[in-house]
């Protein structure tokens, strides 16, 4: 009997140490996760300005004198989360290589999905095993400020200085009530993408555009083509008539109550949309799958999408694929959606200076133009140029284009004006649907809280 | 050995100085007990495990249970996750602490008793050999059972505790702190309009689709089962590898081949069959009860083949002399179908096809490839074929409702735990009726 008993005895005791070791900081607590966007969220702006020429050296060189007079002493080494993509990575290793020869500074990179990110600073940040900077998309700050994720960031005068030569839009996307938290990296929209065996020159305006279209869709081949159902891609032709998603105060801090979609200007254009529908100009149950393979198969005149199509596009029409930015309306072009992503700054790191200034070395002109290089990726910082018949006019784009707001309600928006705008496609009356679609989401956004 | 003549018991009392409830009043003590039944060699085993337990764990269990009560203190560097799951862990402990503690008693007071009639205890060479012989079984299941525990029963344990917490997106750790609230979240759930409204229309769809699909799966199974089986069909076994073939494909991937195939404007089916045959065209993503018309067909196509399988391998042991039997008295071919074959097919696989039923009722997958739930429905936040798990999970995860999910998850896991308890019933009238 005694082995017995006591048999049971020790290995409950190893049991237990093996799994309290094991069970450590551990929790389930993260199993729901974000995924608050439609599938086709990364979108950033910026205005870009092409012109400036590639002289980011006095600036930074003095920032970088001027910051190792009174900066804090140097970690031995930093630690970034780099998003788990091969090109990102290489073009990581490269960056960080130059700046450990000029700071002396070891980074290290860890490969870990965007997406995942914060999930992953939500257990790790705390227990201090998380890295210094993460990589995030602007429209997750309201998130990362609820959670307490990112640390406030405290530039210096030069640093702020460094900041001013980024696109400013992209560095508010990076604010949260007045509070900045990240250095935007790169912008993303959407443009016109067109065949030039259809439609040889890129037009100007929305009725040139309009009439192209009418004239070339007969029933097999369309004139042009967009996710009209899918409110990322139908802001623009919401917005310029007068529409807008969440008014916001003079210092960009966005006011939730303040819902301007079913405003008149909105309705307008959601008219626009579902008359698009009427005329047979598009089809119904138009989706991405459909408008892509429309396209590469020579079928469709324009489209509108953004800069992740390019390869396939170009692997389908070669010579024949042309890119501009959208058309204008009543003399000022649309508006495009924008995504940015940038890095942030974990809020329990030790080295916050060091780590703002690895943020802004990753980000600035000569690291963006290898970025970009090696990436494909549309740089945050307005110094830098970029030569490529397709990728530029989308930076051109990135001038018009509205960041999406920031703020943790947004992720309520997105379904019921898409749910809408497939009712209006379906002719049902715009004032209406648009009502009850921001019905909903005023309902939804209270539950929410 | 007392056993045998209870009335003679207290007779037969050997020792009558050794006391059962002294042993067992000592043991309170782990360690005592045994001692005073003279078996010292377990007795110091247990009180030097018992007093390594203590020292090792009584600060962490302590401290886990109080961390339990509070939640943590200061917002920013207390984490009310690590907290949860410290107390989790530490109630883990607790109750095997108990458990032995009391098993302790147990056995000190159960050797004593022995002693009393007469018992005597055994060398160390024997102890040794029947704690062998008694804990064998233990040691095989012991690794099992501590995976299961912390495995299953943790994070169990966690999501049931999150249920009573205010843990959403504005109140999210490491910022904030979490605190209980009771039953708040479940009276939330009956009272905000708009769920319940919702909730409603969803579930009334959950179980017409779980029913409609599930037994549209199954009578087509069985009929081709039944067809393929009859002696006159040649080539069996192609016909038996096409029709297994859709279960062949990965799921996903047949859904989204689906999905294309149905698109209202460019998908094959509407452009290549339907248009040509009846001049129009079916609104399959459009409409709702299209589309719910549509993901139907597509769980049959998705679903029958298992059931299919099992009804073949079932048909095939059915022995040839019932039917001969059968035919002596004259019955026909639907009289030996229903008596014969209906019955014994069921039977033996009607617990399977209960979990056809469950798996049907938390088929997130179709409902959410297909289309993501769709259309909108004008008016409510579920779409026209949300199912309940794919309505809480657009429901919930877009919000980061964590306190939310997890008590619609308990509602969810209490409704499919009662299809298993149906089906091991099931399983038991099955075993019992063994005949078949």
């Amino acid at each position: 009997m005694q082995k017995s008993k006591s048999l049971k005895y020790s290995l409950a005791l190893a049991a237990l140490s093996v799994t309290l070791v094991a069970c450590g900081g551990n929790d389930e607590a993260n199993t729901g996760t974000d995924a608050n966007e439609p599938a086709n969220e990364p979108a950033n702006e910026e205005p870009a300005n092409t012109d400036a020429a590639n002289n980011e050296e006095p600036a930074n060189g003095d920032g970088n004198t001027a910051a190792e007079g009174d900066a804090p002493e140097k970690p031995e080494s930093l630690a970034m989360w780099v998003n788990d993509e091969d090109a990102q990575l290489d073009a990581y290793e490269e960056i960080t290589a130059r700046f450990e020869e000029e700071h002396g500074i070891e980074v290290n990179i860890t490969p870990y999905s965007m997406l995942e990110q914060t999930e992953g600073m939500s257990l790790d940040g705390p227990s201090g095993q998380g890295p210094d900077l993460f990589f995030q998309p602007h429209d997750r700050m309201g998130d990362i400020h609820l959670q307490g994720l990112a640390a406030e960031l405290e530039l210096t005068e030069d640093q702020q200085a460094r900041l001013a030569e980024y696109n400013e839009e992209a560095v508010t996307a990076f604010s949260f009530e007045g509070i900045q938290y990240g250095i935007p990296a790169v912008v993303e929209t959407y443009a016109l993408f067109r065949n030039t065996e259809l439609v040889p020159d890129a037009p100007e305006t929305m009725d040139d555009l309009m009439a192209t279209a009418r004239e070339l869709t007969d029933g097999s081949t369309y004139g042009f083509l967009m996710e009209a159902t899918n409110f990322y891609f139908s802001y623009p032709f919401l917005t310029a008539p007068g529409g807008y998603v969440f008014g916001q105060d003079a210092d960009g801090v966005y006011d939730s109550e303040d819902i301007g979609l079913n405003s008149e200007g909105a309705v307008q254009g959601a008219e626009v949309i579902g008359s698009w529908f009427e005329e047979g100009l598009m089809p119904m149950g138009i989706d991405g799958d459909v408008m892509n393979g429309l396209f590469t198969d020579g079928q469709a005149g324009m489209v509108v999408t953004g800069p992740w199509a390019i390869p396939d596009y170009e692997a389908a029409l070669g010579e024949n694929l042309a890119v501009s930015t959208l058309p204008t309306q009543d003399g000022e072009t649309l508006s495009s959606f924008s995504g940015n992503k940038g890095w942030l700054v974990n809020f329990y790191t030790d080295h916050e200076y060091w780590a703002t200034e690895l943020a802004l070395f990753l980000t600035n002109p000569e690291s963006s133009a290898t970025y970009f290089e090696m990436a494909g990726e549309l740089p945050a910082h307005t110094a830098v140029e970029i030569d490529d018949e397709f990728m530029s006019p989308i930076f051109d784009q990135t001038q018009y284009a509205e960041p999406m707001p920031n703020i943790p309600e947004m992720s309520q928006v997105w379904e019921p004006i898409a749910d809408a705008l497939n009712f209006i496609a379906q002719g049902e009356d715009p004032q209406e649907v648009l009502d009850e679609a921001v019905q909903q989401i005023r309902d939804q956004i209270v539950i929410m809280q | 050995m007392a056993a045998t003549n209870k009335n003679d018991k207290h007779d037969l009392l050997v020792n009558k100085k050794h006391n059962p409830t002294v042993a067992a009043l000592l043991s309170i003590i782990p360690g005592l007990g045994q001692a005073y039944n003279k078996r010292f060699l377990k007795g110091a085993a247990l009180f030097i495990l018992f007093a390594a337990f203590v020292v090792a764990f009584t600060e962490l269990i302590s401290a886990g249970l109080q961390g339990l009560v509070t939640l943590g203190e200061v917002p920013r560097e207390d984490d009310s996750r690590i907290f949860l799951s410290n107390g989790i862990l530490s109630l883990i402990f607790t109750a095997f602490f108990l458990s032995f503690y009391i098993l302790n008693i147990q056995d000190a007071f159960k050797d004593a008793k022995r002693i009393q009639l007469g018992w005597k205890v055994p060398n160390i060479r024997e102890g040794f050999r029947n704690a062998w012989d008694n804990s064998f079984p233990y040691l095989l299941i012991g690794p099992g059972l501590f995976l299961l525990i912390f495995v299953v029963i943790f994070p169990l344990l966690f999501m049931v505790f999150l249920a009573f917490t205010n843990y959403n997106l504005y109140n999210a750790p490491p910022r904030n702190l979490l605190e209980w609230v009771g039953f708040e979240n479940f009276v939330t759930l009956f009272t905000i309009n708009e769920w319940r409204t919702t909730f409603f229309n969803v579930l009334s769809w959950t179980l017409i689709w779980t029913f409609v699909a599930t037994t549209l799966q199954i009578g087509l199974a069985l009929f081709l089962a039944v067809l393929v089986n009859d002696p006159r069909v040649r080539f069996k076994k192609l016909i038996r590898t096409v029709l297994i073939l859709p279960w062949a494909v990965p799921g996903f991937v047949t859904i989204i081949i689906f999905s294309a195939l149905f698109n209202d404007n460019f998908g094959a089916i509407n452009l290549q069959i339907i248009e040509p045959l009846f001049g129009q065209r079916v609104p399959w993503l459009t409409d709702a009860t299209a589309t719910r018309v549509a993901i139907i067909m597509i769980q049959v196509w998705l679903g029958f083949p298992f059931v299919y399988a099992l009804f073949t391998g079932v048909l095939q042991g059915i022995s040839a002399d019932w039917y001969e039997a059968a035919d002596m008295d004259g019955a026909n071919r639907w009289q030996k179908f229903r008596n014969i074959t209906f019955p014994h097919v069921m039977f033996a696989t009607a617990p399977l096809l209960i979990m056809q039923y469950a798996g049907n009722f938390n088929n997130f997958n179709i409902i959410y490839l297909f289309n993501q739930g769709g259309p909108a429905v004008r008016g409510q936040t579920a779409g026209g074929t949300d199912i309940l798990i794919s309505w809480i999970y657009g429901l919930t995860f877009t919000n980061q409702q964590f306190n939310m999910a997890a008590a619609i998850s308990i509602i969810l896991g209490i409704l499919v735990a009662g299809f298993a308890f149906f089906q091991f019933r099931r399983s038991r009238s099955f075993k019992e009726e063994g005949t078949f």
